[in-house]
């Protein structure tokens, strides 16, 4: 995994994903999921290309049940994104291309 | 970057990686481009019963990657995870632009792009997906621990993944619009003597409801037409497939359901195009038969190359 892809549990969702300064990606990732393992390697790449402007975490479904409840997300992967303490813009699930994700990306930073 | 190949595979599915092995093993530079891992539908699914070898059950997961590691054993190069932004099909050199970024050629493009799961196109569907409507069980069971669930369909991979869910839900009730299932008779027995799987015959969807997550479903009876409200955890979709023909629309033919037509040995009117697997027009759609017909355009391209020019 990239340097620049930090993964987290759901004790830290607050500090690191409702108090974040930049605007977050929080990607719900599961085993045994092949979406979840093509959506990896565009999610380090695009990490990299907007490191310093995004920030890119994962969160691991198992452990984090009462997050995914509360958030309302009951599916691997499901890309959700985060400014100034909300979640904005609409959600990605499934398999997911990297040019929908970078638009995406582009949309929440202008 | 450019590169150059003999042979460029379109789609890492069972028909796409038994033209790489087969290709590689003629000594072909060949190429597999994935949007995803390799493997296609068959990576997504729980086990694998009836693929001739394996005496036991497969796991979907450990079949796609066993299909994958044979084709790179023999020098196939498989790039995964990559989107394919612009391409040139019809030239003599097939062209392939990736990411924005890469471009590859090759005198062969064999597309076997397979197909993806079907979508009702119900009110709700889109909205909820990821939010209680799934349409993979693998990926997302494990979200429904001892909730009450559905699932809508009645062919093989409806019933199988039924059967895979009851590890999770607490119940699993199977919506199908006929009065009987379509799967193999061993599998429709054994879903229907599993204590936590229900069935509502002759009943089709009609909705998504709910505030954040899903938390109703809308069936109608086909035969009285009586609709009711069910209130659901979540919701697996399964009612087969559609051609994945973004690339070839405009190129080659297509029968009226969308897929593929193309000769025998798996060529199309485009020279040096092959067409294979679940994306061809055909009567059965199998992982035997999507490997037959990646053997088939891997053997026909090799005789290609060799006789071009």
């Amino acid at each position: 995994m990239s340097d620049h892809v930090k993964t987290i549990d759901q004790a830290q969702f607050e500090s690191e994903v409702l108090a974040s300064p930049q605007p977050v990606l929080l990607d719900f990732f599961s085993t045994e999921c092949a979406p979840c393992e093509a959506l990896a390697p565009k999610y380090d790449a695009l990490a990299e290309q907007y490191a310093g402007r995004a920030r890119f975490l994962k969160i691991f479904r198992q452990g984090s049940r009462e997050l995914a409840t509360k958030l309302g997300v009951s599916g691997s992967p499901t890309v959700l994104f985060f400014k100034g303490g909300k979640e904005v813009g609409s959600r990605f699930s499934g398999d997911i291309k990297r040019s929908e994700l970078k638009a995406a990306i582009e949309a929440v930073l202008a | 970057m450019e590169t150059t190949h003999d042979v460029v595979i379109v789609g890492g599915g069972p028909a796409g990686l038994a033209a790489a092995i087969y290709a590689a093993r003629a000594r072909l530079r060949t190429l597999v481009l994935d949007e995803s891992v390799p493997g296609g539908q068959v990576k997504t699914t729980h086990k694998v019963s009836n693929y001739p070898g394996f005496p036991e059950d497969i796991k979907g997961t450990e079949l796609a990657a066993a299909f994958a590691k044979q084709a790179e054993r023999f020098g196939t190069k498989v790039r995964r995870a990559v989107e394919i932004t612009d391409m040139d099909l019809r030239a003599d050199v097939k062209r392939f632009v990736l990411d924005d970024e890469d471009t590859v050629t090759a005198p062969v493009a064999i597309v076997a792009t397979g197909a993806r799961p079907r979508h009702l196109g119900l009110e709700g569907e889109a909205r909820f997906r990821g939010a209680g409507i799934s349409y993979c069980a693998t990926c997302d069971g494990a979200y429904f621990e001892g909730k009450d669930i559905h699932v809508i369909g009645g062919g093989n991979s409806a019933v199988e993944e039924s059967l895979f869910l009851t590890q999770f839900a607490r119940t699993v009730t199977i919506v199908h619009q006929f009065d009987q299932f379509q799967a193999e008779a061993s599998t429709a027995e054994e879903a229907l003597h599993n204590p936590k799987i229900k069935v509502l015959w002759s009943h089709e969807p009609r909705g998504f409801h709910g505030e954040k997550t899903l938390e109703t479903l809308v069936v109608e009876n086909v035969k009285t037409h009586e609709r009711r409200m069910l209130s659901t955890d979540g919701v697996f979709i399964f009612i087969g497939m559609v051609p994945q023909t973004e690339l070839l629309k405009g190129v080659v033919p297509l029968d009226k359901w969308g897929y593929v037509e193309t000769a025998d040995d798996m060529s199309t009117p485009v020279p040096g195009l092959y067409v294979a697997g679940d994306v061809r027009a055909k009567k059965f759609r199998q992982i035997t038969t999507a490997v037959a017909d990646g053997t088939i355009a891997a053997l026909a391209a090799q005789k290609y190359v060799r006789e071009r020019h």
